[in-house]
């Protein structure tokens, strides 16, 4: 494989389409969703499992994809053993695989969510967008609402046009791209320094300066058809469009891939995207726009 | 035993009602020349003190603001309590996320701006002790130098980068965050410097009293932060609002603060370290937390502030040659340890020097850690007034120097 592909290689359109196959009791909802998907997306789809090969898992494998109604032609299935998070990420690139699929809980006990389950990790390391499915449907859904950050990121044009790609793609008519406004210290000197109306002032700024960068990015792509909102909220980065994805009973939240390696201590001290795996409010999509 | 007469209640209320009034007036003209209000507070303090009317009207002075009897013991109750409350409104500012997710920039920068201002002011006193008036041991005055040296002042580096529209950017979120920083280790490095006063630098003890502010500190930070997370949402929907939240986080913070002057910490740590474990919730609406800093910052910070102009002489205790020596130690070392930081994390040099000079500015904090400082006999009127001066200047320095090597 010529790694080199991956180097710079656009965050969208999702060519080729990555499923971790489990054998869970949701692994069929888990095929099905995928399988619509890359039929969508006209995608090309590679079944990962981790795990020896056995003719019963051959046979039961089989058995699922018949049940998915897919062409033996439209998909592969890729069978290695080590360790679930390095082989599925090193199988990843290795197949320039540009969506992951994962099915996951939607909240993980502490103790595993401190630990690290395979799902939560992958999404910490992966080089490559991850899709987190929290409720599989073996009719999938058709997705209806979609909320994506617009935070300040050289990432985010990206994320923002994966979106609008994936909106377009599904025929989803409500986009909203939501800014969150964390900023130590602002109460502290609005409650020291600021009359009212500066103080109004100040928050108004603050949204007009967001709201004039997102127009911008959202300037630059075709959205017709798609009904974009632009939302300002307060809260912690992470929390707070988790929670207003929730709120709004999004089907997908999208969001920028991690910035830094993320570890334990970025669990404890919670931040970002670790507040929004702690406790999945929908699906959700991370892009990695490889920038 | 000693109980408030019928005048003194008279004058305490009238004190504080005239002091309230008053520091708002000087704060609003602070604010028209750029200054921040707790300057504004500050040099009240030192027109209503012994220095300008102390000195004209003497007895007058003296009947309004007393220097010993029921009154001033209320007074100094008062401003203990303003000064917890400072802490614990500083704490709630401290988001520890912040530094994590800053990466390289930040870290060195948040280091450099600690460690080298905190050796050379160590330094300066341990080799140079003749340039100092060193009234208490002479490793916990250059401990406490050292910590005087590295602090920042979060508020006033949030109006700055506020006012030039620093606040989004990266050179903002490198100065906020390693403010932070600074302010976390400060703090706790200076009460660890308080308790030594107290126990006189025994290494039992110093060993003990590290043990208890990392427990302390860990406990809170992981487990406390952990609970208020839960229980907040709970304050929120079951008790009257916004009171409930108000009661239960100065519930909170002084209960912190009592645990840690109890353990032999001083109280400000308990106040500081419950102070980021309650400003982190995630729960903690925009809303409550102004409110919180409302009332802390209106009430009792000026109170505090004026307090400190009414017992100092600032033209007797104004010792020019130590001011100089201070401010220029002051801005030497910290903008010289931030800037290399920043350089080192791959900032341009222009840039490293305007985080250097955004860290530079030192406000309140610096203030609160003098007056304390002095409270407990660590330094004298002569350095507690030039560090007075010190975090004057620096604070009002600061936003012109940005903008020129941001420019």
């Amino acid at each position: 494989m010529d790694l080199s592909k991956l180097k710079k290689r656009a965050a969208f359109p999702f060519e080729t389409i990555a499923v971790a196959v489990s054998f869970s009791p949701r692994c069929l909802s888990v095929l099905v969703e995928a399988k619509y998907l890359s039929d969508i997306l006209n995608a090309t789809l590679i079944l990962i499992h981790i795990g020896k090969k056995t003719a019963e898992k051959e046979l039961y494998l089989d058995n699922l994809m018949s049940q998915v109604e897919m062409d033996e032609s439209r998909y592969r299935v890729i069978w290695m053993e080590g360790d679930p998070v390095e082989t599925i990420l090193k199988l990843c690139k290795l197949n320039i695989v540009d969506l992951l699929i994962i099915g996951a809980l939607e909240t993980e006990n502490v103790i595993k969510f401190y630990l690290g389950s395979i799902a939560r990790t992958i999404c910490r390391k992966a080089k490559c967008s991850v899709l987190l499915l929290i409720n599989p449907l073996e009719h999938p859904k058709k997705y209806k609402r979609i909320v994506v950050n617009g935070v300040e990121n050289k990432k985010t044009i990206h994320t923002i046009g994966a979106t609008f790609y994936f909106a377009k793609c599904f025929k989803i008519k409500d986009v909203a791209i939501v800014n969150e406004i964390n900023m130590p210290g602002l109460s502290m000197v609005i409650a020291d320094d600021s009359t009212a109306p500066e103080a109004k002032e100040i928050k108004k700024n603050f949204n007009n300066e967001m709201e004039e960068c997102i127009q911008s990015i959202i300037q630059k792509y075709d959205t017709t058809g798609i009904n974009v909102s632009n939302k300002s909220v307060k809260g912690k980065p992470g929390y707070a469009i988790s929670k207003y994805a929730k709120d709004r009973k999004s089907d997908l939240l999208i969001i920028n891939s991690p910035d830094t390696h993320l570890n334990l201590l970025d669990r404890i001290f919670t931040h970002d995207i670790e507040y929004i795996l702690a406790h999945l409010p929908c699906n959700l999509l991370i892009i990695h726009s490889r920038v | 035993m000693l109980k408030l007469e019928h005048n003194d209640i008279i004058v305490l209320l009238g004190s504080i009602g005239g002091i309230l009034i008053l520091s708002r007036i000087f704060a609003e003209l602070g604010k028209k020349i750029k200054m921040p209000s707790v300057m504004g507070e500050i040099l009240l303090g030192i027109i209503l003190g012994p220095t300008v009317f102390g000195s004209l009207l003497p007895d007058f002075c003296n009947t309004i603001f007393p220097v010993t009897g029921a009154t001033k013991i209320a007074m100094d109750g008062i401003t203990s309590l303003a000064v917890v409350m400072l802490l614990f409104v500083a704490g709630m500012e401290v988001q520890l996320q912040i530094m994590l997710k800053q990466g390289k920039v930040a870290a060195y920068t948040s280091i450099t701006s600690m460690v080298i201002p905190f050796v050379l002011g160590f330094s300066a006193v341990w080799f140079f002790p003749s340039m100092f008036t060193i009234t208490s041991e002479k490793i916990i005055y250059a401990l406490f130098f050292g910590i005087a040296m590295a602090v920042s002042a979060l508020p006033v580096i949030t109006r700055i980068l506020m006012d030039l529209n620093l606040f989004k950017t990266k050179i903002g979120m490198v100065i906020l965050a390693s403010a932070i920083f600074v302010d976390l280790i400060g703090w706790i490095l200076f009460s660890f410097v308080l308790s030594m006063m107290g126990h006189k630098g025994e290494i039992n003890n110093i060993g003990f009293t590290i043990f208890m502010i990392i427990g302390f500190g860990l406990f809170m930070l992981i487990i406390g932060r952990y609970v208020i997370n839960k229980t907040l949402p709970w304050i929120q929907q079951k008790l009257s609002w916004p009171g409930g939240v108000l009661s239960i986080s100065l519930g909170l913070c002084f209960l912190g603060a009592a645990f840690t002057q109890y353990i032999g910490l001083h109280a400000i740590l308990g106040a500081f370290i419950v102070g980021i474990a309650f400003g982190d919730s995630v729960h903690l609406q925009d809303r409550e937390r102004e409110i919180i800093y409302q009332f802390v910052t209106n009430i009792f910070a000026p109170l505090f502030f004026i307090s400190i102009g009414l017992r100092i002489n600032f033209i007797d205790n104004f010792d020019f040659p130590l001011v100089l020596l201070v401010f220029f130690l002051a801005v030497a070392c910290k903008v010289f340890g931030a800037a290399l930081g920043g350089y080192m994390g791959g900032l341009t040099k222009r840039e490293s020097l305007a985080v250097g000079f955004g860290l530079n500015a030192r406000g309140a904090m610096e203030i609160i850690l003098g007056t304390l400082a002095l409270n407990v006999g660590l330094i004298d009127n002569k350095m507690f007034v030039a560090l007075v001066v010190m975090a004057l200047i620096t604070s009002m320095m600061s936003a012109p120097l940005i903008k020129r090597f941001i420019d």
